[in-house]
């Protein structure tokens, strides 16, 4: 390891005085690597020092050398894209993800590091950032990226009448202030450590300051800071981007991407892909493992990620107000058998509070078994002795392997006498009742915190909060542990905050799945991102 | 001129039914008000912005008036916007209906040659060989339902032999490689029916006295079939093949769908799916026009074909009846 | 009474068409008895078939994604097709008959009213209409017999209403007349039974292309909502494994083909049977 004098900001001030802790921490084994990374780089350290310090030796340099140029296509659903800040789809952002860019650019290990913002640095207290921009980033009508465009988007999305999911997400931002030409300052209403890490959700791409003037509307008014520009856009069918000469920063590998909607069935798209007809298909699920492994001509990608489908309850909807029936459900699904069964094991067991052991600030509860007798009982004491009739409703909105997991659950809730029916809608008439239904299961996208996805979902009052609930000791604890740097700590108010969430018995959360996807045996530079956040700058194509 | 008084006489009942189809339809999709704010304005609406659209796109006024409103739109070609695809629909129809209209095309060049031709050779000879062969054939291709051969189609010709796309989607420009699985499909399914169809005319004209009385003067098969029986047996299966155009709209959802190809049936499907209530009015509207334009050309053709039938004149006589 | 059923059960078509048919009726009854596992119960996913469950007998046509029996989810499947489909084009015979009979009987303007009504819903392609309709109404068991009745009906009617017109001209249907029977009489008793040998074959044919409609349903995804084993599900959820497992699709689309095949044939065999005792007439 190096000395903590060689860390350097990317602002190049001198560094937050937590750095020093963090660094003790790390020399002290009481914190990993990766924790040790991502904290550091909230804070503005760059990730290459960062990385010097604890002992990261950078990646030796790619055998291959990428080639410049040819087009790739890319099987995905093509949705309607209006206003970027009010995206339900992770497919949608990433095309508009070629054109349009971030303030910070979060990778696959959860680094965050530079985009449109070059450096960042939180005060003390981590209630003010001073964000400096990237002074050579230019619109593509020829406008400068200035800070009246950071402005305008965080006005917009924080506004009282923003129906953005943004607008919980940023709600502790008080004030958006320009200090200089190229730099901006936030001032929030209460610590944010992760605020670096925030801005890359995949809804807080930044459009031009004249977005609302303009009609708010991206795709019939295409104007971008990104390395791509939007050549064609159809919904259902297709939608092209090509390079753009006069990018700002590094030039991207491909001269043109084609995103075909190849409809919903992920057999035809990995058809599609046998046969030369795509390059790359978004995602592929269990189902079709078998199917990819028999194919010779493609590469299957997997990673693991922080998303999972979350069957929860209202807790102000009828017979959920009582939570000895939420209870009951919880005791009585065997969340091991729906890895088991739905994705043959591949995944991680979910242990019904929404955070994953994959991300950092998880704390790892002792696990509450199963069981069938006390389910029971519970139902009885409120007062359904004969059982009880629930409905789950569901939309298989990233594919059937959702409704494979409940019809799983019917059956172990059959056991304690729960009758569950299960309401399957298409999945585009399940997003307009998501958070209505008193029983549903949604899925949840990765986020690279535990405390992002409780903050949007589990906060009283938070625009994404389908279950309802509401409770002052978890939201409290939830403030600590996103207001602290200190890995350590935060786990510990996590704690409070998963135990909390779980005893309140609010959702069936029972396994976080294994992602897989597949790509043409060519397709170089492709990062199977968490989140789906694809850039697809850094994708080349070899010669066959 | 009985055959212009045909014509009109048949425009004006498939005027009248294509009314009775659009109150049917605008009945069914938009009688409930609030659905159809929720739909246009999306989940994000609030129940203010829903009142204020329905209250100034005329949503507040009695159902009749508001049919008659979005029926005068629509005949003069104001279909309105697709919620989903947020474009105008009739910038959506055309290219959807052409590219359907290939597929169609495709399958009725199979058909047709394939269908009839079975059926003459297998109807000539009732009880022959062939005769089984084909009747078996075709009675288990039409037992088949066009999902199951298009999953074992794929399975064999795209997976196990890497012969042909597994996608039609047609985004790369026209494909005849792309259009032979779905195409297939549709043909499968539909030479079977036509050349059951085909036999049995087939098989009643060859029992006829007038060529039975020709085959024992000692006129050759062939020359009987085609002097003779082909024009009276195919009167029915050529009316038969144009009736096919609507049971082609229905198959083409299914083998759309499954094939990702971009046409009329993929359009009405997730049109459905995503509740987009104005493009399924106008798909709904679209299919029962072709409808009514091929029962026309059906019942034109039979006319024309079988000289029996005064187009203006008394209704065909019945089955049974003594010819 | 022998003697009229024999020619049809020594006639080929209609002896295997009727057996086949039957076959499934049976397996659908008595789903629960004949079914060897609980089709909704998860034995071990993804065996191959004639594996030996791990509870004892064997999964002789192996198991789905969740491990549930195929051979007892076909057999409880039949339930939800044939059964279903049965349910629904009997009522839609039901009112296809009535109004047939009322239309071809009275004519006049009832009868231009109906025709025209059947008209305007027959000149909707099959699916679209069923689309259209699960689109409004959603999709449920009653829903799904609804939409059968208002799709099929009309198509019934037709040709009852033809067949009363052509019968009604018939003497003894003259005579009953001038004896003064009533007209309900006339229709239910004189004409009806005279009409059964042609709507015998359409029962047939219709009932199998309402299973394969429900079973198209299914697969597009807008069918009845699980667990309710239904065929055409059974294929849309395992076609992106039937690469690997070829059993998952194999056997759902041989049922509901073999289903169909049997009506078919039952259909064609009715028809050569009547068209032999007009003959003989």
């Amino acid at each position: 390891m190096t000395e903590k004098s060689k860390i350097e900001t990317t602002s190049g001030k001198p560094a937050h005085p937590q750095v020093e802790s963090l660094c003790d921490q790390l020399t002290a084994g009481r914190i990993d690597r990766r924790s040790f990374l991502r904290s550091m780089t909230w804070l503005g350290v760059t990730a290459a020092s960062a990385s010097a310090f604890a002992g990261f030796i950078p990646a030796p340099a790619r055998a291959e050398t990428p080639v410049a140029g040819g087009k790739l296509r890319f099987g995905c659903a093509i949705q309607e894209i209006t206003d970027p800040a009010l995206t339900s789809w992770i497919e949608a952002s990433n095309l508009y993800r070629n054109s349009l860019e971030y303030l910070t650019y979060v990778d696959a290990d959860n680094i965050v590091h530079p985009y449109l913002a070059k450096s960042w640095t939180p005060s003390a207290d981590l209630t003010v950032w001073d964000f400096e921009l990237d002074e050579r980033a230019k619109w593509s009508n020829g406008d400068a990226f200035a800070p009246e465009d950071v402005i305008a988007n965080i006005q917009r999305w924080t506004s009282p009448d923003s129906k953005s999911s943004n607008k919980t997400a940023f709600e502790a931002i008080k004030l958006v202030e320009k200090t200089g030409p190229h730099s901006v300052r936030f001032t929030l209403s209460r610590p944010v450590a992760s605020l670096p890490e925030q801005l890359y959700s995949y809804t807080c791409a930044i459009v031009h300051r004249d977005f609302d003037k303009s009609g708010a509307n991206w795709p019939a008014n295409p104007i971008g800071t990104g390395p791509f520009k939007l050549v064609s856009f159809e919904v259902g069918r297709q939608a092209t981007f090509a390079k753009r000469a006069d990018y700002w920063g590094t030039p991207a590998h491909l001269d043109e991407i084609q995103y075909i909607d190849l409809g919903t069935d992920i057999a035809t798209h990995l058809a599609a892909l046998a046969s030369n007809q795509v390059d790359l298909i978004y995602r592929a699920t269990i189902a079709e493992y078998d199917l990819m492994k028999s194919l010779p001509n493609i590469q299957i990608l997997t990673g693991s990620a922080a998303h999972t489908l979350v069957m929860r309850m209202q807790v102000d909807a009828k017979p959920f107000d009582d939570i000895r029936v939420r209870k009951a459900v919880q005791l009585a699904a065997d969340n091991k058998q729906m890895l088991d069964v739905v994705y043959r094991g591949e995944g991680q067991i979910g242990g019904n509070y929404h955070v994953s052991p994959i991300q950092p600030d998880h704390f790892a509860l002792e696990p509450v078994a199963r069981d069938v007798a006390k389910a029971k009982a519970l139902l009885a004491e409120a007062g359904y002795p004969n059982g009880i009739d629930i409905e789950l409703t569901l939309g298989n909105t990233q594919g059937r392997w959702e409704q494979d997991t409940a019809q799983v659950l019917q059956q172990n809730l059959a056991e304690a006498g729960i009758r569950l029916k299960l309401n399957v809608l298409p999945a585009a008439q399940y997003w307009p009742v998501w958070d209505k239904v008193p029983f549903g299961a949604t899925y949840w996208a990765h986020r690279p915190l535990g405390s992002m996805t409780l903050d949007l979902a589990y906060r009283s009052g938070a625009a994404w909060n389908e279950s309802h609930f509401a409770d002052p000791a978890f939201d409290a604890a939830l403030d600590k542990a996103m207001g602290t740097v200190d890995p350590e700590a935060r786990k510990a108010a996590m704690q409070t905050a998963q135990t909390i969430l779980r005893d309140q018995a609010v959702m069936v959360q029972a396994y976080w799945p294994a992602r897989f996807s597949a790509a043409g045996k060519n397709v170089r530079g492709f990062v199977l991102h968490p989140a789906d956040y694809f850039r697809m700058d850094g994708v080349w194509l070899a010669k066959a | 001129m009985p055959l212009i008084l045909f014509i009109l006489r048949k425009a004006g009942q498939a005027l009248a039914t294509m009314l009775a189809v659009s109150l049917l339809v605008f009945l069914a999709l938009e009688v409930n008000v609030d659905d159809v704010a929720v739909k246009v304005l999306g989940q994000f609406s609030t129940a203010e912005q829903r009142a204020a659209w329905l209250e100034a796109n005329g949503y507040n006024a009695p159902f009749l008036w508001r049919y008659f409103d979005w029926l005068v739109s629509f005949v003069s070609g104001d279909w309105g916007m697709s919620t989903y695809y947020r474009a105008p629909i009739t910038d959506l129809i055309p290219d959807r209906l052409a590219a359907t209209a290939w597929l169609a095309l495709g399958a009725l060049s199979l058909i047709v040659p394939f269908g009839l031709g079975l059926g003459v050779l297998a109807g000539m000879r009732p009880g022959s060989l062939t005769d089984r062969v084909v009747s078996v054939l075709s009675v288990v291709t039409t037992s088949i339902p066009d999902f199951a051969s298009a999953v074992f189609l794929s399975i064999v010709f795209v997976f196990w032999l890497g012969l042909l796309p597994g996608a039609s989607t047609m985004i790369g420009g026209f494909s005849l490689k792309e259009l032979v699985l779905p195409v297939l499909v549709l043909a499968l399914y539909s030479t079977g029916y036509l050349a059951r169809i085909t036999r049995a005319s087939m098989a009643e004209v060859m029992a006829t006295p007038y060529i039975r009385t020709a085959r024992l003067k000692g006129a050759s098969l062939p020359r009987i079939v085609f002097r003779h029986a082909l024009r009276n047996a195919l009167i029915t299966p050529i009316t038969v093949i144009l009736l096919q155009v609507p049971w082609l709209l229905s198959g083409v959802i299914v083998v759309e769908v499954f094939y990702a190809y971009k046409g009329f049936g993929t359009l009405l499907y997730e049109a459905a799916i995503n509740s987009d209530i104005y493009l399924i009015e106008a798909c709904a509207m679209v299919s029962v026009l072709v409808v009514v334009t091929t029962q026309i050309l059906s019942d034109l053709a039979y006319g024309l074909l079988n000289p029996r039938v005064n187009l203006l004149g008394a209704p065909k006589p019945a089955k049974g009846d003594a010819a | 009474m022998i003697r009229l059923v024999r020619p049809y059960l020594t006639h080929p078509l209609v002896a295997v068409g009727g057996a086949v048919t039957l076959l499934w009726l049976v397996l659908a009854l008595f789903a629960p008895l004949l079914a060897p596992f609980d089709p909704l119960k998860t034995i071990l996913p993804l065996a191959r078939p004639l594996t030996p469950a791990p509870g004892g007998g064997t999964l002789w046509l192996g198991t789905d994604m969740l491990g549930r029996d195929i051979l007892s989810r076909l057999i409880y499947g039949a339930r939800t097709v044939v059964l279903y489909s049965t349910l629904a084009t009997l009522s839609a015979y039901a009112v296809g008959i009535a109004l047939g009979l009322s239309a071809g009987y009275l004519r006049g303007r009832v009868d231009a009213a109906l025709s025209f009504l059947a008209n305007v819903v027959l000149s909707f392609p099959v699916l679209v209409l069923y689309i259209v309709i699960i689109v409004v109404i959603g999709a449920s068991p009653l829903n799904i017999i609804l939409a059968v009745v208002f799709s099929s009906a009309p198509a019934i009617f037709r040709i009852v209403r033809a067949l009363t017109i052509d019968i009604a001209t018939r003497d003894f249907v003259q005579v009953a007349r001038t004896q003064g029977e009533g007209s309900l009489r006339i229709m239910l008793v004189d004409i009806l039974p005279n009409a059964t040998g042609p709507l015998a074959v359409d029962f047939c044919l219709r009932l199998g292309y309402t299973a394969i409609t429900i079973g198209t349903l299914g697969f597009l995804g807008l069918g009845l909502p699980p667990p309710t084993p239904d065929w055409g599900t059974m294929v849309n959820e395992g076609k992106a494994m039937a690469i690997a497992f070829p059993h998952l699709v194999i056997f759902p689309c041989i049922a509901i083909s073999s289903l169909m095949l049997g009506l078919s044939l039952l259909a064609d065999g009715l028809k050569e049977l009547s068209e032999a005792k007009g003959r003989g007439a």
